[in-house]
């Protein structure tokens, strides 16, 4: 909310600077989150008098003036505006001003003749809606001051809380403002003269729905005659952020941010019979609301009728058919209060959130029907004349009193972590209204309430009762006094100490082999992304990712893509199941950037629903693109390729302490390169990893229009990411006896598979054998064109006994038998 | 053949052998000259020969001469090798020498995103205190995201949090870590000291300080007399661990799930308090939200607010990071330009 300093100085002393003020303020809970001067934009503006006013001599609609500034020659100055008058005193921009807008105003020659300036209107200035005529300001104003000087102002943007809406206006800042500085609120003197007969002659109002709206209070005036508000006025409710639009709308709106009492003035002639009924729409009612656009009105929407029908939304917006037009003379005036959660439907539903049902949407203080039926009525006649009817209709007269709110003291204390006197808590509840007063036996303390209400006995303990003032609606509940305890005193009194109390259980981090993986990958030279979880239905789909999920405990199903129901765009309007499109959006943009070499991974969230179970679960991506080593002064450049994913993907295993991984061929093509893609799994049944390792498709790289030649990606799911431990090491004791190398070289058709090799050997290598690792791999001559030959050395040893030539003899003979017979190789030793 | 003459033989041979090592210039020619002299068919063996020729009484005399010119011979050699050696390896080392001032191989190292590192390095600090972490999941129900929260379906409150809907029917993107808050009290019984780091979900344009996609860490802890004071100490302890000693200071502030509701800042990091634009010249610097977990709260979690109470705070981790890294732009987060993240190394 905007304030105006001046105009909050007319309910409360302010005696601090405004710096010292928006701190006070803050610290009690009214955060100033900036302190605007009022003026500032207006440069070089200063106070004249017109000394002559004649006409042009080559135009008609402009005249010459002469302007007296308090010091040098009269200037002379060429006007546009009929208002002006010798005598007057005006604004007067000045050669070099620059007024809001950052337009700035220059000597000019206009028609012919020189302008050494220009009048402003009010509306150039912002100060007032007045576009036609210039501001004309009161006599006796001093010439040649500067007009940020005289009508400057300071305002404060203050954040009121969605709790606190009795603090959206001046009077309830003001009464923050009394509680931080002890300063007394001094409310406007508010009467009305009622000139004119008794209101029921003219208004009658009939509420169907009580429940909707608990009190309508309404005036009548007649004889009214718009125009505009005052100047001051104007220029308040215009340092306050709001339009001015005539006086008798402004006396309204002046009101709301005076008292926080929304209201609505209606051209009483408009209201058939004079009556006004308010109760919900019926179906197929339709109202032409004041941004003349035609509503359809739903059958839970409260509105205010008349006989004929709609002619205004409750607290939300009035109707065109019965808005103050110039030609308004009778004016019913409507002061309400609405029910806030039917009056935050609507204007959710209408897309219309006003100041006005913004306030209502907070609740309102009962009493304040009938202060600002009577206020909206006094402002209207000193603005805009006319006569007021005698009385008000009022359809709840009766005003509760203030509630009381027991609480304990040393509760209060309990929960601050500071021991605070009663008869402090006493006078620091005293400096924001409320009383205290000793409990009656039996009282019970409200800790809770709705929605999960709960009242007990205090037993022993002290209690008092808090005198609730009516308009803090948010005063509910024991802590809420400790609150404003705590607040009045001052949060920076809080004291500050560790804990002493039990510590809990001991819990293993959830990101334990996340964070493994993370620093391993960061260790080989990949950089970690985070990227958006929602994507573009289509990224999700183009990639055409195999979906493994549902093929082993570390992938469960995956089911339906979650849709955003209200997305902010396109590009994020589905929970993504995969992240490796993502990563391709980042090398696109890094690509774009210049950057060829890219070597990135993601540890993140894919989403899925089966029916209507959401579920979650946390993937590895990885993408290499560009060269592995780029080119420096001492080697050359080696790109990427799939043994880089490979190679990253086992020394993950090797971290884990999980076995080494599998590959299986993965010949699908799209998104795949058809012959460099291939399905991983470690742990038995794929537990501890699945997923795809692959480059990818040249049509993949074009559609992400990515330049690189070649991009390697991997997905993988690997169990622990969202929360378990690394598996414990266990020692193998380290070999006594010696072990022995041979090598073997097997040659086999092209078609067979380095996998199926090694696990032949395996098969045959008998219980001495200890490991085999490939060395080479050859292709021509000797060999024929559909060859290739394999060399493995294959590692024999024993844990009792050092082996024998016989022995590994036997065992080498076993796995050549096996390679030949089992794969038709031939061997080579 | 006499004594003498051998004696001579042998001294010239000593001669002869002293000055060709001393002449060789090559390792390889000084192995040589070793068998030459002193192998088992070398020179001295073939004068040693005569040895039995003479008398008796002569023959120690000539062993001892032989032994002498052998050792002087082995010493001058055992010598001149040691200086040949070194002097080869004197010229390798002068014929290695390289431009020291090159730069080195490169070794590929990556850099981990600041929103994981400073969810870690917040949880490192909470963590000493006996936090352990959890965490929910991301698509929650309106119960626990609001309902549960104190946050009822037409609660102007809602405004505070603009919600991205999902099409599960009752479900939405969960706009804040605090429904944790419900799931941790209703699965764990206190003494509770958790912490919830995630991803979050609002509706929101995106600019350089607005995001539909961020991070939060959420802190709970509940006990029979967790006050204020604890969250004070243990904000402060924080505030220090993560932007060294400065001030601090609560003030009040507003959520419906926290009863009372403090807001935390801490001296201006840019200014040290003296006010800036960065501050607003106020010359602090919120970093999170705060307050005693509302009785409606801890009854939703299945806990007596009658007998425990506890507190509950929500920091931003963007707003975390961007502090302690300047990071000038939240864009710069989800992005992922390798310029920005590499600076993480
Ligand atoms: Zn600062």
């Amino acid at each position: 909310m905007r304030v105006p300093l001046s105009w909050l100085r007319e309910y409360v002393d302010v005696q601090q600077t405004p710096e010292q003020l928006a701190e006070r303020l803050t610290l009690l809970g009214m955060e100033v989150k900036g302190i605007e001067t009022w003026g500032a934009d207006w440069r070089s503006v200063v106070v004249g008098e017109l000394l002559t006013v004649e006409k042009h001599p080559y135009a008609d609609r402009l005249h010459l003036t002469t302007v007296n500034i308090g010091s040098g020659e009269p200037l002379h100055i060429v006007c546009g505006a009929h208002n002006i008058a010798p005598g007057q005193r005006v604004p007067v921009a000045l050669p070099g001003a620059v007024l809001p807008g950052e337009r700035r105003i220059e000597r000019t020659e206009k028609m012919g003749i020189a302008s050494e300036g220009m009048l402003c209107s009010g509306d150039e200035l912002h100060i007032t809606a007045d576009a036609e005529g210039i501001l004309i300001l009161p006599p006796g104003t001093p010439l040649g001051r500067q007009l940020s000087d005289l009508y400057g102002d300071i305002v404060l943007d203050v954040d009121v809380k969605p709790n606190r809406g009795d603090a959206l206006c001046l009077i309830g800042l003001a009464r923050e403002v009394a509680a931080a500085t002890g300063a007394a609120v001094r409310w406007p003197e508010i009467s009305v003269s009622e000139a004119g007969g008794p209101v029921g002659d003219r208004l009658k109002v009939e509420v169907r729905d009580s429940e909707l709206c608990t009190r309508f209070v309404g005036r009548w005036i007649s004889d009214a005659k718009i125009g505009p508000s005052p100047d001051t006025i104007q220029m308040r409710l215009q340092a306050a952020g709001m339009r001015p639009v005539s006086n008798v709308v402004d006396a309204s709106n002046y009101v709301m941010l005076e008292l926080g009492k929304p209201t609505h003035t209606f051209d009483g002639s408009a209201v058939r019979d004079g009556t006004i009924i308010v109760r919900l729409a019926a179906a197929g009612e339709k109202l032409e609301t004041l941004d003349h656009v035609w509503r359809e009105l739903t059958p839970d929407t409260l509105i205010i009728a008349d006989p004929r029908g709609p002619i205004g939304i409750a607290g939300v917006m009035g109707g065109a058919d019965s808005e103050i037009t110039a030609a308004t003379t009778e004016i019913a005036i409507e002061s309400a209060i609405f029910d806030p959660v039917s009056i935050r439907r609507t204007g959710h539903r209408f897309a219309l959130r006003s100041e006005a049902s913004l306030r209502f949407e907070k609740g309102q203080e009962f009493r304040l029907a009938r202060i600002g039926a009577d206020r909206v009525a006094q402002l209207t006649l000193a603005w805009a004349g006319g006569s007021c009817a005698r009385g008000r209709v009022d359809t709840a007269p009766t005003e509760p009193g203030s509630p009381r709110l027991a609480f304990r003291p040393a509760r209060v204390g309990k929960l601050l972590g500071a021991e605070i006197q009663t008869a402090e808590q006493r006078d620091l509840l005293s400096r924001v209204g409320i009383a205290t007063e000793p409990a009656p036996a039996g009282s019970r303390i409200q800790v809770a309430v709705e929605p999960k209400p709960l009242e007990i006995d205090p037993g022993a303990e002290e209690v008092l009762l808090a005198v609730v003032p009516t308009w803090r609606r948010d005063l509910e509940i024991e802590a809420d006094v400790a609150e404003e305890v705590a607040r009045v005193r001052g949060y920076e009194t809080t004291p500050s100490h560790l804990p002493d109390t039990l510590m809990p259980a001991y819990r293993p981090s959830p990101a334990i082999v996340r964070d493994a993986v993370r620093q391993t990958l960061a260790g080989a030279g990949l950089t970690e992304a985070v990227t958006h979880a929602l994507v573009a239905p289509a990224d999700e789909a183009r990639l055409q990712w195999p979906d493994d999920q549902g093929l082993s405990i570390a992938q469960p199903a995956a089911g339906a893509v979650i849709a955003v129901t209200n997305p902010l765009s396109s590009q994020h309007s589905v929970l993504r199941q995969h992240i490796v499109a993502s990563l391709l959006a980042v090398l696109a943009l890094n690509e774009r950037q210049g950057r060829e070499d890219v070597a990135i991974f993601e540890i993140g969230k894919g989403y899925g629903r089966v029916g209507d179970a959401p579920r979650e679960w946390t993937r590895l991506a990885l993408l290499l693109s560009g060269n592995a080593e780029p080119a420096a002064w001492n080697r050359p450049a080696r790109p990427y390729d799939l043994d880089d994913a490979k190679g990253i993907l086992e020394m993950i295993c090797r971290r884990l302490h999980l076995p080494a991984p599998s590959y299986v061929p993965d010949n699908r093509g799209f998104p795949f390169h058809p012959g460099r893609a291939l399905a991983a799994e470690a742990g038995s049944d794929g537990e501890s990893i699945t997923g795809r390792v692959a480059e990818l498709h040249p049509d993949a790289l074009e559609m992400w229009e990515l330049r690189a030649q070649r991009v390697i990606v991997a997905e993988l799911a690997i169990r622990g990411l969202d929360g378990a431990t690394v598996r414990r090491i266990r020692v193998e004791p380290i070999a006594r006896f010696p072990v022995v190398e041979r090598d073997l070289a097997v040659i086999v058709n092209e078609g067979r598979t380095a996998a199926e090799v090694e696990a032949t050997i395996v098969r045959h290598g008998g219980g001495l054998l200890r490991g085999q690792r490939l060395f080479d791999l050859y292709r021509g001559l000797p060999l024929v064109a559909e060859e290739k030959s394999l060399a493995y050395r294959l590692v024999f040893g024993a844990d009792d006994r050092t082996l024998t030539e016989a022995e590994i003899d036997a065992a080498v003979a076993a796995v050549r038998s096996g390679l030949e017979i089992d794969l038709g190789a031939h061997i080579r030793s | 053949m006499d004594f003498e003459s051998l004696s001579t033989d042998l001294r010239s041979l000593q001669a002869r052998a002293l000055e060709e090592i001393a002449a060789t210039a090559d390792p390889a020619a000084l192995d040589a000259l070793q068998i030459q002299y002193l192998g088992k068919k070398g020179d001295l063996t073939a004068v040693l020969r005569g040895i039995g020729a003479l008398p008796a009484d002569d023959r120690p005399r000539v062993g001892a001469i032989a032994n002498e010119v052998g050792e002087a011979v082995r010493g001058a050699l055992a010598t001149r090798g040691t200086e040949l050696r070194a002097q080869v390896q004197t010229l390798r080392l002068a014929a290695e020498k390289v431009d020291v001032t090159l730069p080195g191989r490169p070794v590929a190292r990556g850099a981990l995103h600041p929103i994981p590192e400073t969810i870690a390095a917040i949880a490192e600090v909470f963590g000493q205190f006996g936090f352990v972490t959890y965490e929910g999941p991301e698509v929650e129900d309106d119960l626990t995201n609001f309902q549960m929260l104190n946050i009822a379906p037409d609660h102007p409150a809602r405004d505070l949090w603009d919600t991205l809907y999902v099409d599960i029917p009752g479900h939405l993107l969960r706009t804040h870590t605090s429904p944790g808050q419900i799931r941790v009290m209703q699965s764990t019984k206190p003494p509770i000291r958790v912490l919830l780091p995630g991803r979050c979900f609002r509706y929101e344009a995106v600019d350089a300080s607005h995001a539909f996609e961020f991070f939060q860490v959420e802190g709970l802890m509940v006990d029979e007399g967790t006050s204020m004071a604890d969250l004070k100490g243990l904000l402060d302890e924080c505030a220090h661990a993560l932007f060294g000693p400065r001030k601090t200071r609560f003030r009040p502030g507003y959520y419906p799930f926290t009863e009372p509701s403090v807001a935390f800042d801490v001296e201006c990091v840019v200014c040290g308090g003296v006010g800036c634009p960065a501050c607003s010249k106020s010359g602090w610097m919120t970093i999170l939200g705060a307050g005693m977990v509302h009785p409606v709260v801890l009854q939703y979690g299945g806990i007596d607010p009658e007998r425990y109470q506890g507190f509950a705070f929500g920091m931003g981790v963007e707003r975390i990071s961007n502090l302690r890294h300047a990071v000038p732009d939240l864009r710069y987060y989800l992005e992922n330009d390798l310029r920005f993240l590499e600076q993480f190394r």
